[in-house]
């Protein structure tokens, strides 16, 4: 097992490897940019290393700073986090040559799942369902054309190196295409250098389906049931729930397959997520592979009673999974709210300082979170705050529970999307379980505001 | 105020070379002053805690002032500052030496590479802030130089 292991993170995410890195036995590093030196997360490491300036590209995503604080402290690990550097092949790959292990799956599947058009082809050639769409990017308008045609409108352009909701266009009719199609090339090549896209067919009410899968190091895969992430606002998430409302026992373990062939078709290791989209006959797609532990995956923790970061570690460390797929049993319903540091009706950035704190408690109430009353929140990351999380027997009683938490959960000096969720958490389709990846652009735009 | 704030205040007082500082705010006054450092003199064990801020900070408040003026030369990188090109050689700078704008410094080794660091001010050396050998994070102050 390892003795150090240095956390390339901050906020939430870097505070909930130190847990269980400390649960392990494990010694941490915290780095931090200047502008994070008063955080929690470095506050309970047990050494710590400014690793630049505010700016992530400086600090963060820092890769000589990051790998020489794991040099001069002994860190013989390194846990990316989600974000940053958490899918950086080439990161992954120099942690190797340094001969530090990278807390997560080799460079190979990173890169592989990391280009979107690969990772599909890789599915379609496992016979892995995938939405119908272009093989790999499209090379020009002409093709862009003739694969929209035979798919059938409305399609999405999306961005081949892309992902977390960006570079993406949807296009209703043959008319529109070409200028979207420059569009959304534009936009790929600023946000990831890169203006490869490829065309999938557009569903209209679909679910956003995802599967936890953990594989170690000599070839033993598991996946640990289902989360429905279909509550998103452009493409990001903001509440998540396991299990699916929707998805039964023979859908979870055909859901469940199918993550698994995508595991071995990737000679996967590690924690890792695949997404699914589920049309209105529940027929699942692949849309993406999601290399690293991620944002929601306490919800996952709650029902399965596995700590997925210390699965983590312990895969890394070379240990074997001990658990078997029939060993894994699902109990109750959990819901991940993300709390955000926004303007809950207009999403802009709501950085300040904290004057005032007070967390939810109580039977099945976690919070994950790097506030703290008096803190404050820089303009330099992003705005997640805190993850609120519930598990209870039954989804009613999960929701009654959220809404529960949510009235205690006390915030006061930024504004945050407390009260949005607060709403959604007393929506008649939500409280049914009927929504789509639609619902909350809908839910938003009926809206009687203000919201607070 | 808070420890942040101290330090942005520590920070601009090196900055534009200021000697003292005094700001009150909602209630609270504090004050800082410069001390001119000479080699013999005792800065008293303060023990580093896991931030360089801390100690950069009490050293500002706790010491005797009698005027005088830094600019800081801060490790740009993460790595272990060493005082000379090699463990034979002479240290590229002692106290009390002139320097000129990027001359070089010091090294500060990471992932076995030497990056030499510059000067960015002509002055003098009145304090080799860390020991040789030792780790450094980003930000942390190497030299303390009088600007001529």
């Amino acid at each position: 097992m390892f003795k150090k292991i240095l956390i390339a993170n901050r906020g939430e995410i870097a505070l909930r490897v130190i847990r269980a890195c400390r649960e392990l036995g494990i010694q941490t590093v915290a780095i931090h940019s200047e502008a994070d030196a008063a955080s929690l997360h470095v506050r309970f490491a047990d050494e710590s290393v400014c690793i630049g300036p505010p700016d992530a590209t400086l600090s963060y995503r820092n890769i000589p700073n990051i790998l020489s604080a794991a040099e001069i402290t002994g860190a013989e690990a390194i846990h990316p986090g989600y974000g940053f550097l958490a899918e950086n092949s080439h990161f992954a790959e120099v942690c190797e040559s340094a001969g530090i292990k990278f807390i997560g799956p080799f460079p190979e599947s990173i890169s592989l799942m990391g280009d979107k058009a690969k990772a599909r082809e890789t599915m379609m050639r496992k016979g892995i369902p995938v939405i119908p769409g272009s093989e790999g990017k499209v090379a020009n308008e002409k093709e862009a054309a003739e694969v929209a045609k035979k798919i059938g409108y409305p399609v999405i352009i999306k961005a081949v190196a892309g992902g977390g909701g960006r570079g993406m266009r949807v296009v209703h009719r043959q008319e529109e295409l070409a200028k979207s199609l420059q569009a959304a090339q534009m936009e790929a090549k600023g946000a990831f250098g890169d203006d490869g896209v490829y065309i999938e067919k557009y569903f209209m009410d679909p679910r956003h389906i995802e599967v936890q899968v953990l594989a170690d190091e000599k070839g033993k895969v598991i996946h640990l049931g289902e989360r429905d992430c279909s509550i998103q606002r452009r493409h990001q998430k903001l509440i998540e729930e396991s299990p699916s409302p929707v998805v039964d026992d023979r859908l979870r373990r055909e859901l469940g397959a199918a993550a698994l062939e995508a595991v071995s078709a990737s000679h996967y290791v590690n924690a890792g997520t695949v997404e699914f989209l589920l049309d209105k006959d529940h027929n699942f797609y692949f849309i993406e592979m999601n290399t690293r532990i991620q944002v929601e995956h306490p919800i996952t923790e709650m029902v399965s009673g596995i700590d997925l970061v210390k699965e983590q570690i312990k895969i890394a460390a070379g240990r074997s999974l001990e658990f078997k797929q029939s060993q894994i049993k699902l109990r109750g319903h959990s819901f991940e709210c993300r709390i955000n540091a926004e303007d809950p009706e207009k999403f802009t950035p709501s950085p300040g300082t904290i004057t005032s704190f007070h967390l939810p408690g109580g039977p099945g109430i976690r919070v994950d979170s790097g506030i703290y009353l008096n803190g404050v929140v820089t303009p330099y990351y992003d705005s997640l705050i805190a993850k609120l999380i519930v598990h209870a027997g039954t989804r009613d009683e999960a929701i009654a529970k959220m809404r529960g938490a949510l009235s205690e959960f006390i915030v006061e000096g930024i504004k945050t999307t407390l009260p949005l969720h607060k709403r959604v958490f007393n929506d008649p389709a939500f409280i049914k379980g009927r929504f789509s990846t639609n619902f909350l652009e809908r839910f938003l735009s009926s809206l009687s505001l203000p919201l607070q | 105020m808070d420890l942040n704030e101290i330090k942005k205040l520590a920070d601009l007082m090196s900055e534009m070379a200021l000697t003292e500082i005094e700001l009150e705010e909602g209630g609270t006054r504090i004050k800082l002053r410069k001390e001119i450092l000479l080699p013999s003199k005792e800065r008293g064990s303060i023990s580093v805690p896991s931030t360089h801020m801390e100690h950069e900070i009490v050293t500002a408040i706790e010491t005797k002032t009698e005027g005088g003026r830094y600019a800081l030369i801060r490790s740009p990188i993460v790595g272990t500052f060493y005082k000379a090109a090699s463990p034979d050689a002479d240290p590229y700078v002692e106290i009390g030496d002139i320097v000129k704008k990027g001359q070089i410094l010091c090294i500060v080794e990471a992932m076995k590479l030497m990056n030499e660091i510059e000067s960015d001010v002509d002055g003098k050396i009145v304090e080799i802030c860390v020991e040789d050998g030792t780790a450094v994070e980003y930000g942390k102050p190497l030299f303390r130089i009088e600007p001529s």
